[in-house]
């Protein structure tokens, strides 16, 4: 297992001596994506901190930026010159994130040639853990997603369900600080998703990552995090955070308890006006 | 009981003893010329006669395809890969190859009889310069359909370029590959019997051109049905192959 | 009006670096190797004489020409009827697929002396090879292509009343073209070697039958010429299908 050590510097931000620093901190984060005339801008100026062992949910229109987000804090797309990604307090430079965090795109992207469990161990062989144990590994943890005795089945033989827990398997065996998972029940049947979720909380209790969740329903938003942050229309920037402070363990039932339904107005009116905006943008989009 | 049975005669199998009845039937019931239908059961005692050449044609055919393929399918694997990974690698030298394909092999026969002289290595030239095309075309086209997103999450995980080729892009484009390499077993055969035409002593080639000189009509026959099994048996042994490593369907 | 230039621009841009290419090497390698003209000629040469000869070989270009465009024609319509027809008889596919594997197994050229022998020394028998050559192919992809229509779009056809021919003609043969002009392409430059190859064991006209001869005669420079001529037209002709089959395709 490889150790990541956490480059301690002077913080970029105004810090109270003595904390440690955020686990991510985005400073005026901007990404532009074309030239002069045809540029479009995918994010702009997002300034947001996630602390260690934090359950955060991002929501938001769709085209607001939470996928460039995401592939910016995995090191896949640098952020625009003006701002600055910090993990662990340190700036992080075009590509030095890669291999620090664990990204769970969209689509499971399993590899159609690998078995269930070659799948779940896909990053740890990058990483450069022998097979053997990586496969060991893999394969103690195969009941905590429900995934017993599907160890050598192929993705094609399995529901999406099961693929998408076969996903979730492989970001969590990469044991990263930070996990990134972008809207991974967006894909599942209401009923899935609910038990999914459930799922993922318990997973989360007893790990304890810190977990940075797009989702587009806000439901899901409210139950699973701590803090939910709302994007706005494009351009996407950051405009509320709000803290969850619903306790833990949270029941499914929480949903019908008039705080959760106070939340949710709230975070409903917030989300209505951006989405009114993007319906606006397309009417007149070229 | 039934299943089986159902089963049976569906089989294709049973197209072919069908057709074969239907054939030395008709050909006993209105006896056609046999220059234009030859009875099954004549072809077979003409096979039946020069059995020790045909094994023979036979052996050395098959020998040059398979050096043939082989040869080609490894120098268009390695060339389909240099051109996905060099940009002017393949605007420069892919042309080419496409236009080497316009010229019809054949009419150099002669030209590589030159320079390889009377030999093995004429013919398997002659199948090489048929089969590399198509498995560089079709490895190009499978590594390059390589899935952009998966390509990114190797990426998130800090996969080098290296890691990334061996685990992502061979794999997804194995499927593409085989159908290159179909293909190419079809055209290495042609390609050898092409080749025997100018200066062989042995081979099904020779055998086919020493029929039409001579007029054996039958002998054609012989050696058409020589080529079709030795044709079914390259397909058929590629597609087991296939079956065995390269069971998945690529996504796109 | 951009778009269009653009389209004209791609098919042809690359092969003529090919071709730029080509004549660096060749004459770079006759230069450096000091290779003799009757091993290999100049590309000088080989023009020059091109030139002086333009007549007879424009007159083998027409034949083969001919021979190539109608087989090519008769081919791939019969090969689209036939898998239309394959498709809506399920039963007759199962027969007929295997036969046509075996018949596809036998290298093309192996049918060439039998083709002569039925349908003569003319122009009938070179098209039928092509026909052959190419109908298969067709029947193969297009058969590929018109299985590939989603049954669910399928079954929303049939909800509305559509009868089988209608489903074909609006949903099937659609959804199959790219997989028709696949098969189109690929055998442009397979009907020109095929006529080629076929002329070379008989034929009275064409470009093939000028190889053979030059080759008996040992007139290399005819040879090559001829080998040119057809390597050139053979070039055109996919050149013109690649930018037909983008206005055909727009929409991939």
């Amino acid at each position: 297992m490889k150790f990541m050590p956490h480059e301690v510097m002077p913080p970029a931000g105004a810090q109270a001596p003595g904390t440690a620093p955020p686990m991510l901190e985005l400073v005026n984060v901007w990404k532009r994506f074309g030239e002069a005339q045809a540029q479009t801008v995918a994010v702009s100026g997002v300034n947001l901190r996630i602390a260690k062992s934090e359950f955060v949910t991002l929501v938001g229109p769709s085209g607001c930026g939470k996928s460039t987000l995401f592939n910016m804090i995995a090191g896949l797309l640098p952020p625009d010159d003006d701002g600055s990604l910090l993990f662990g307090g340190a700036p992080q430079r075009d590509g030095q994130l890669l291999g620090k965090v664990s990204f769970m795109p969209q689509r499971d992207l399993l590899f159609p040639w690998r078995t269930v469990l070659d799948n779940a161990i896909l990053a740890l062989e990058v990483e450069g853990t022998p097979r053997k144990e990586a496969r060991e590994r893999a394969r103690a943890m195969l009941p905590e997603f429900g995934l017993a005795g599907f160890a050598n089945h192929y993705p094609h033989q399995l529901s999406g369900g099961m693929r998408q827990r076969v996903a979730l398997m492989r970001t969590f065996l990469f044991e990263r600080d930070l996990m990134l998972l972008d809207e991974p029940f967006g894909a599942l049947d209401a009923l899935t998703r609910t038990r999914m979720q459930h799922w993922l909380l318990e997973l989360w209790a007893r790990h304890r990552r810190t977990v940075l969740f797009i989702t587009h329903d806000i439901d899901e938003a409210i139950l699973l995090g701590d803090k939910v942050l709302v994007m706005t229309a494009r351009p996407g920037t950051v405009k509320s955070e709000t803290v969850i402070d619903l306790p833990r363990p949270r029941d499914p039932s929480v949903v019908l308890t008039p705080e959760f339904i106070g939340l949710k107005q709230r975070l409903l009116a917030e989300i209505e006006e951006e989405s009114q905006k993007t319906f606006a943008q397309e009417g007149t989009a070229s | 009981m039934n299943a089986q049975l159902q089963r049976a005669l569906r089989s294709p199998a049973l197209a072919f003893v069908g057709l074969a009845l239907v054939w030395e039937l008709c050909v006993h019931a209105f006896a056609p010329s046999p220059r234009y239908l030859p009875a099954l059961s004549a072809i077979a005692q003409d096979a039946w006669s020069v059995w020790p050449q045909l094994m023979r044609g036979f052996g050395r055919t098959l020998l040059e395809t398979v050096l043939g393929f082989a040869m080609g399918a490894v120098f268009g694997c390695l060339c389909g890969t240099v051109f996905t990974y060099s940009r002017w690698m393949e605007r420069s030298v892919f042309p080419l190859f496409v236009v080497s394909q316009t010229v019809p092999v054949v009419a150099f026969g002669a030209l590589i009889v030159i320079w390889f002289g009377n030999s093995l290595l004429a013919k398997v030239m002659t199948a090489f310069f048929l089969t590399f095309f198509p498995v560089t075309v079709n490895t190009l086209r499978g590594l390059k359909s390589c899935d952009p997103q998966r390509m990114a999450l190797m990426k998130s995980f800090g996969a080098n370029r290296f890691t990334m080729f061996f685990k992502l892009a061979v794999p997804s484009a194995l499927p593409q590959v085989m159908v290159g390499l179909r293909v190419a077993i079809g055209l290495s055969l042609i390609g050898s019997v092409v080749g025997e035409w100018f200066g062989e002593t042995v081979g099904l080639g020779v055998m086919l051109m020493e029929a039409m000189n001579a007029d054996l009509v039958v002998r054609l026959w012989v050696v058409m049905f020589a080529c079709g099994l030795m044709g079914a048996l390259l397909y058929g042994l590629l597609t087991f192959v296939e079956r065995r490593l390269v069971w998945w369907r690529s996504e796109s | 009006m951009v778009a269009q230039r653009k389209l004209t621009a791609s098919p042809v841009v690359p092969v003529v670096l090919g071709v730029a290419v080509l004549l660096v090497v060749w004459q770079g390698a006759i230069w450096l190797f000091k290779i003799p003209p009757f091993v290999l000629p100049s590309l000088g040469a080989i023009v020059q004489h091109a030139f002086t000869d333009t007549g007879r070989l424009m007159a083998a270009l027409l034949a083969t020409l001919g021979e190539a465009i109608g087989g090519y024609a008769l081919g791939s319509v019969l090969g689209l009827l036939l898998a239309v027809v394959l498709l809506l008889a399920p039963p007759l596919e199962r027969i007929v697929m295997p036969l046509a594997v075996a018949v596809n197994a036998v290298p093309t050229v192996a049918y060439a002396p039998l083709f002569l022998i039925w349908f003569g020394l003319g122009a009938a028998s070179k098209i039928a090879l092509v026909a052959l050559a190419v109908g298969f192919t067709m029947l193969v992809n297009a058969l590929h292509g018109l299985k590939q229509a989603d049954q669910a779009a399928v079954n929303l056809m049939r909800s509305f009343g559509a009868g089988q021919m209608k489903i074909v003609w609006r949903l099937r043969l659609p959804v199959a073209m790219p997989s028709v002009v696949t098969a189109l392409r690929i055998g442009v430059p397979r009907s020109m070697i095929v006529a080629i190859v076929g002329e070379m064991l008989g034929a009275y006209a064409g470009l093939g039958r000028m190889i053979y001869e030059s080759t008996q005669q040992v007139d290399l420079l005819s040879v090559w010429s001829a080998v040119l001529v057809a390597s050139v037209a053979s070039m055109v002709f996919y050149g013109l299908l690649v930018w037909i089959d983008q206005k055909l395709v727009w929409w991939r």
